[in-house]
């Protein structure tokens, strides 16, 4: 029986390289940034032609029955190529609610393969609920049907972006390579379905920060690739920049703390996959050190790209930006490791000899 | 990843052999202000492993307790880890860098000398660094000189591990300046109680003698010593250096992984109140959690890779840097947060590994990692240069 369930799988490195070909084809990362139509419209139309919302859906709801291994190379390949496309929103929903099970969960889920039902979660903070409420800052928002909001009462409701009292707004942040939307709800009663949130929200949030986590591996291989290729280029009191030993180092520095990320984010990945011991500490701590990793290359790469790199017409700066939004997406570094450091603590005490 | 039957089986194996064998004792008997009783400790915890068959699962099928896979080998480091059990400090060169050098590239008569000798604790130590040649170890300077069946050989030698109890030292000397430089080094076997040999210890910013000068003075060698040809030892001495095959950082990873709890008992001054931690205490130490959990998972690759024959150039670069800065990082909070009592706290365990619960002294001992094996800025050039294609240094 096993074998006919491994038979089914594909390959996660089939999946890179069908990303990795549609994104080198259709992502023009410089459009928001030059003032010309972006690429996402077009983008999301072929990924729901592709298929990539139905992989990880249950069989039996019209979807593939795939793990999350196959949608880790996506979300890498996704930073790598800087996508405009919020893939996870919708797919962490999917999976927090064929974790939840039940008909309205199935409804849900058959939704989003059949009619396009798109979703973006909401986290409200203490104290807001479907009654009052204010998100500044809410990625994707305004590109889906639905939003999933999730209040710290342990309720889940899933709400029509158009119902009376949801506010979506489009904003621009200084991350014009994604979009946002300002959310807000006032006396919000028009729900399509509730939900248990405690049943939802840790797969929620661990998919939503495994995908961050891969979306700033990717973007940080990349912006280190082009910082290594700028310096081979960049000649300086006649050697390639590339050739000076304090340089050098630096480089070889992120090269480190990216693969030292790359190697917690594909264990945590695999753990969640088949929700092993410890997946949602895993997932969170992965978050951490990937976003820390990418911001860190960033950051340098700016300095390393010398008097260009402060230019808005060189490419670091879409790295930088991308990168301090993925920090803080869903909360900050401080507040992940606020959410886990009491379990870690823990279980590190219960191993003490 | 799924481990096969005989993996898991010698896990279990060795286990139930730990719950028998470990000695409650062994960390008041190695205290580092008495080296007869670490010595002892040693040769005790040595035999009972040589009779499991434990210290020698690398050596070839055929010898007692041989012919183990690498994979059966990383599971019986990470057992005896996992286990507490002390490291196998005095007996480590023998059994890896002296016994492997030996059945690929000794002769016949040298493996029937020195094989059996080192099942029944004959201490080898490795004469390679000079302090003229660290980084550049080629540049080795120790003069050897062929006369009749011997060769005489002055010079200087440092960083020996526990040379100063070692029985036999694995030697690179200089018999030939006319070429390149890696063209004219000779491995020898070296008796280190030949007369001419002077060995000091190196008093460390420990406190610890953990390494070794030796001096040689027309020191003579047999030349039925040799090892391999003349002038082609530099072949040799890669087949020494790689002997270890990662296991080292294996065992220290999963050291380090399992004295967590060390840290957390540190920060909670002892109580294990963890809800009363100070939040900025509680962040540093998920984000050292999160560093210890990618070690392992980044090892877990590298040795499955290393396993499969497909290891990357420059990956075992990637991983030692990782592991020698983070074994700074993780000591000195243990060090930052036990504040006053860690200064006064001088007393230490030798042979620990990261369990000595001395955080001054394991913040101290961890520069040792950013040299020892290639100092991190020879790393650094390789990553640079090898992974991420960036122009070589010329070198001299």
């Amino acid at each position: 029986m096993t074998s006919a369930v491994e038979d089914m799988r594909i390959a996660p490195e089939e999946m890179r390289e069908a990303a990795r070909r549609l994104l080198a084809d259709k992502v023009d990362r410089r459009a928001p940034w030059e003032g010309r139509v972006g690429s996402a419209a077009a983008l999301e139309a072929d990924v729901g032609e592709l298929g990539w919302y139905q992989l990880t859906v249950p069989e039996e709801l019209g979807g593939l029955g795939q793990r999350f291994d196959v949608l880790a190379p996506i979300y890498e390949e996704l930073g790598r190529s800087l996508a405009p496309l919020w893939l996870s929103g919708t797919l962490a929903a999917v999976d927090a609610l064929a974790r939840a099970g039940g008909d309205d969960a199935d409804r849900v889920i058959a939704a989003v393969v059949d009619q396009a039902l798109r979703i973006a979660p909401v986290v409200l903070p203490n104290g807001q609920g479907l009654g009052n409420a204010r998100l500044p800052v809410v990625p994707g928002a305004s590109e889906v049907t639905h939003l999933l909001i999730v209040d710290q009462a342990g309720a889940a409701s899933l709400v029509d972006r158009k119902a009376p009292g949801v506010g979506v707004e489009a904003v621009e942040t200084w991350d014009l390579g994604r979009s946002y939307g300002e959310v807000t709800l006032a006396n919000v009663t028009d729900v399509v379905c509730r939900f248990d949130a405690a049943a939802i929200l840790p797969v929620l949030r661990a998919h939503g920060e495994l995908a961050l986590a891969w979306d700033s591996i990717g973007a940080a291989t990349r912006s280190l690739s082009e910082t290594v290729e700028y310096m081979l280029g960049r000649q300086q009191f006649g050697r390639p920049i590339a050739s000076f030993q304090a340089l050098k180092h630096r480089a070889a520095d992120h090269k480190v703390a990216i693969e030292l990320a790359r190697s917690l984010v594909n264990h945590a990945s695999g753990v969640f996959a088949v929700r092993g011991e410890g997946w949602a500490v895993l997932a969170t701590q992965a978050r951490i050190l990937a976003c820390e990793a990418f911001a860190a290359m960033t950051e340098d790469s700016i300095q390393l790209f010398g008097g260009v790199g402060f230019t808005w017409e060189y490419n670091p700066h879409l790295f930088l930006k991308r990168a301090l939004m993925n920090q803080i997406i869903g909360g900050s570094a401080d507040d992940l490791r606020d959410r886990v450091a009491e379990d870690v603590c823990r279980r590190a005490l219960a191993s003490g000899h | 990843m799924s481990e096969n039957a005989a993996v898991t089986s010698l896990r279990a194996e060795v286990r139930e052999w730990l719950a028998q064998n470990l000695p409650d004792d062994w960390r008041e008997r190695q205290k580092g202000d008495d080296i007869p009783a670490f010595l002892a400790m040693q040769r005790e915890w040595f035999g009972k492993l040589v009779q499991a068959g434990y210290a020698t699962p690398h050596w070839p099928a055929g010898w007692p307790g041989g012919g183990r896979s690498l994979a059966e080998q990383i599971a019986l480091f990470e057992e005896l880890a996992r286990g507490g059990a002390p490291r196998m400090s005095l007996f480590f060169v023998s059994l890896y860098h002296a016994a492997m050098t030996l059945v690929e590239c000794g002769t016949d008569a040298q493996r029937a000398r020195h094989l059996p000798a080192i099942l029944n604790g004959e201490i080898w130590c490795q004469g390679f660094s000079e302090p003229g040649a660290g980084s550049d170890l080629a540049g080795l300077r120790t003069r050897a000189e062929r006369k009749g069946d011997r060769y005489i050989v002055s010079g200087q030698k440092i960083w020996s591990t526990l040379g100063h109890f070692a029985d036999q030292c694995l030697l690179l000397v200089r018999t030939d300046s006319s070429g390149a430089k890696q063209a004219g080094i000779t491995f020898l076997l070296m008796d280190m109680k030949s007369r001419g040999v002077d060995v000091r210890p190196i008093k460390q910013i420990t406190g610890d003698e953990e390494f070794a000068e030796i001096f040689l003075d027309e020191v003579e060698i047999p030349v039925e010593n040799l090892v391999g040809k003349e002038n082609e030892g530099w072949k040799v001495a890669q087949v020494t250096l790689s002997s270890e095959r990662g296991l080292t950082l294996v065992e220290l990873t999963e050291r380090m992984a399992l004295s967590l709890w060390r840290l957390v008992r540190t920060a909670t001054g002892g109580t294990g109140d963890v809800a009363a931690l100070d939040p900025a205490v509680a962040r540093s130490i998920v984000d050292v959690s999160a560093r210890i959990e990618a070690l392992r998972a980044m090892l877990a690759t590298l040795m499955t890779n290393r396993i499969a024959g497909r290891e990357a150039v420059g990956d075992a670069s990637i991983l030692k840097l990782a592991y020698s800065r983070l074994s700074r990082d993780f000591t000195a909070l243990g060090l930052r947060l036990q504040g006053f009592a860690a200064m006064r706290d001088t007393q230490y365990v030798l042979g620990a590994g990261y369990e000595t619960g001395n955080w001054m002294f394991d913040f101290l001992n961890s520069y040792q990692y950013n040299i020892a094996g290639g100092s991190n800025e020879i790393q650094r050039n390789i990553v640079s240069e090898r992974i991420l294609g960036m122009p070589r240094e010329k070198l001299g």
